[in-house]
């Protein structure tokens, strides 16, 4: 990869250890992947939770911050393993919080937006069509690239620093027009779709797409952008999946015919039977569970007050605990709306900056968790430590609330 | 059958000469393997339960969280990493991870790409294999 004299000099150490380690990544994964040069970004996305960075990602983390590694774009910031306003309150071993809270101080350090949230393009981060950005998160990735018309590779914990100090990023994959085309095509001719039902299609297209670009037709043009989101987000955690061609809404991809370039693909059809496959798959027990879980990826406002509604006059039955994972800005907005009130009058709490799947749930005494995120029940299976339960919201409220 | 010689994309530099471990489906560090030991602990996984440490470890691609760079290299933290990986698409968290534990701990994962599933499924896991990524050679040894 062709390095220009000002990176030539950041790559020697003249412009200090932080920018030298940070080029030393970039030019090697740059080398590594067939990059040609590299390009500048107009924002990042960085990964902050302990419990997957590891002691490993705090020692990395900790090594930008402390030779003066600081941000050069707009960078914004994933949740936390602790909720980091209430952690006491949710039980968190103290120990543990002060890991966490290690990571916190360096993100401080280098000037992160500290929104604490995985959803950021619905807080804080709003690239247009056609931006470079370098961002972590593989659910933001997938919204980024499929309905924000913005370029970004899959980046990973470690690049993801070293891109948002240099502000560059290496030019290959996702950036470029020949790897954004659709090579398989999806399609739905489902009515009625559930929220488990869109978390389901996602990991359909996730598990059967292999490492084409697919696209998806066949959504109701009632769809909402929250309904792409968990689309995306269970697409990523099923697969190697970046973007989904959404015709009609995905940016340069009018119809299946622009998303693909021309090229006619395979097509898939999403059945019933697809979605109950994926459903006996994720769903590994239907016993009363130690926790409901909502919001990974995290709920928006719109989804906060939809919840509310549905959780008015109930109240969550003994033994379990309900919590909705938001980012610290909608739970503000939750208090000044009257939305929190509704959800803690039935016994549920909304939890800020972090979620579910990023928490030590057994140290927090959960043995089950019962969720509609495929995302959450693919991780938290994967993990093997704590049962999962797959249903959708309206039965997960039946279930444990009366 | 003769041993198949396989030829792929060096992506990250190095050689190896280990056992297999053989993966047909979509595979991730993150969630899926305990860094404290090396063994896979993903429930979709066709090598769960099966321990990477010290092996050739081969899957078709990645999937999954970005933090998988992390728990790859927390695995090499703890001395519980593959000696390298053969991948049939570029999975950018082993690339990542291979090129911090390099810079970090000073430890060599090579990387070869471009290995399709259908061509490696002529090894089985426990076959001894030679590896060479800066010609893209991967080799099984009689």
């Amino acid at each position: 990869m062709h390095l220009d004299s000002a990176q030539e000099k950041m790559l020697r150490g003249e412009l200090g250890e932080a920018k030298q380690f940070a080029m030393e990544i970039v030019s090697k994964v740059g080398d590594a992947v067939g990059a040609d040069e590299l390009v500048p970004i107009r924002s990042a996305h960085v990964l902050a939770h302990y419990s997957s960075l590891h002691d490993a990602g705090v020692e990395v983390l900790e090594r930008f911050a402390d030779s003066g590694g600081r941000f050069a774009v707009p960078t914004s910031v994933d949740p936390a393993s602790i909720d980091l306003q209430n952690w006491k309150s949710f039980g968190v071993p103290e120990d543990y919080a002060r890991q966490q809270f290690r990571l916190c101080d360096a993100y401080a350090k280098m000037g992160g937006m500290r929104c604490w949230t995985c959803v950021q393009y619905q807080v804080c981060n709003f690239p247009r069509e056609g931006d470079v950005v370098a961002w972590a998160e593989s659910s933001a990735v997938v919204f980024a690239n499929s309905v924000l018309g913005s370029r970004t590779n899959k980046i990973t914990a470690g690049m993801d620093i070293a891109c948002a100090i240099l502000g560059l990023t290496p030019r290959f994959g996702m950036l470029l027009d020949e790897n954004r085309r659709a090579r398989v095509a999806f399609k739905l001719s489902l009515k009625g779709l559930t929220d488990l039902d869109y978390r389901s299609i996602g990991f359909f297209i996730g598990r059967n797409a292999g490492a084409r670009v697919p696209a998806l037709v066949g959504l109701p043009s009632s769809v909402t952008s929250d309904q792409i989101k968990h689309i995306g987000a269970a697409a990523a955690a099923a697969g190697p999946v970046t973007m989904i061609h959404f015709p009609g809404i995905t940016p340069g991809s009018k119809t299946t015919a622009e998303a693909s370039d021309g090229e006619r693909n395979e097509e898939i059809e999403i059945t019933r039977s697809s979605l109950s496959e994926i459903e006996s798959d994720l769903n590994q027990f239907s016993e009363f569970p130690d926790l409901a879980a909502f919001g990974v990826p995290h709920l928006s406002i719109n989804e906060l007050g939809e919840l509310a509604k549905l959780l008015e006059g109930r109240k969550l039955k003994k033994g379990v605990e309900m919590y909705l994972y938001t980012s610290s800005q909608a739970y503000d907005m939750a208090e000044r709306t009257g939305i929190s009130a509704t959800v803690e009058t039935t016994g549920a709490r909304i939890s800020h900056s972090t979620d579910a799947e990023i928490s030590p749930l057994k140290a927090l005494g959960f043995e089950t968790v019962l969720t509609n995120s495929a995302k959450l029940a693919e991780i938290v299976s994967s993990e093997g430590e704590v049962k999962v339960g797959y249903a959708s919201q309206k039965e997960i409220i039946e279930r444990v609330t009366s | 059958m003769k041993p198949p010689v396989m030829k792929g994309k060096g992506l990250v530099k190095g050689s190896a000469n280990g056992v297999a471990l053989i993966s047909m489906k979509a595979f991730t560090f993150a969630h899926g393997v305990e860094p404290s030991t090396g063994v896979v602990t993903d429930v979709r996984s066709d090598v769960n339960g099966m321990n990477l440490r010290g092996r050739i470890l081969f899957y078709p691609f990645g999937k999954g969280s970005t933090t998988a760079s992390s728990w790859f290299l927390e695995t090499v933290r703890l001395g519980n990493n593959p000696a390298a990986i053969v991948t049939e698409a570029v999975d950018l968290a082993a690339v990542i991870g291979s090129v911090m534990a390099k810079i970090v701990y000073g430890k060599e994962i090579p990387i070869v790409s471009e290995v399709p599933r259908a061509i490696y499924a002529r090894l089985k896991s426990g076959d001894r294999v030679f590896l060479d990524a800066m010609t893209g050679v991967v080799r099984a040894e009689e």
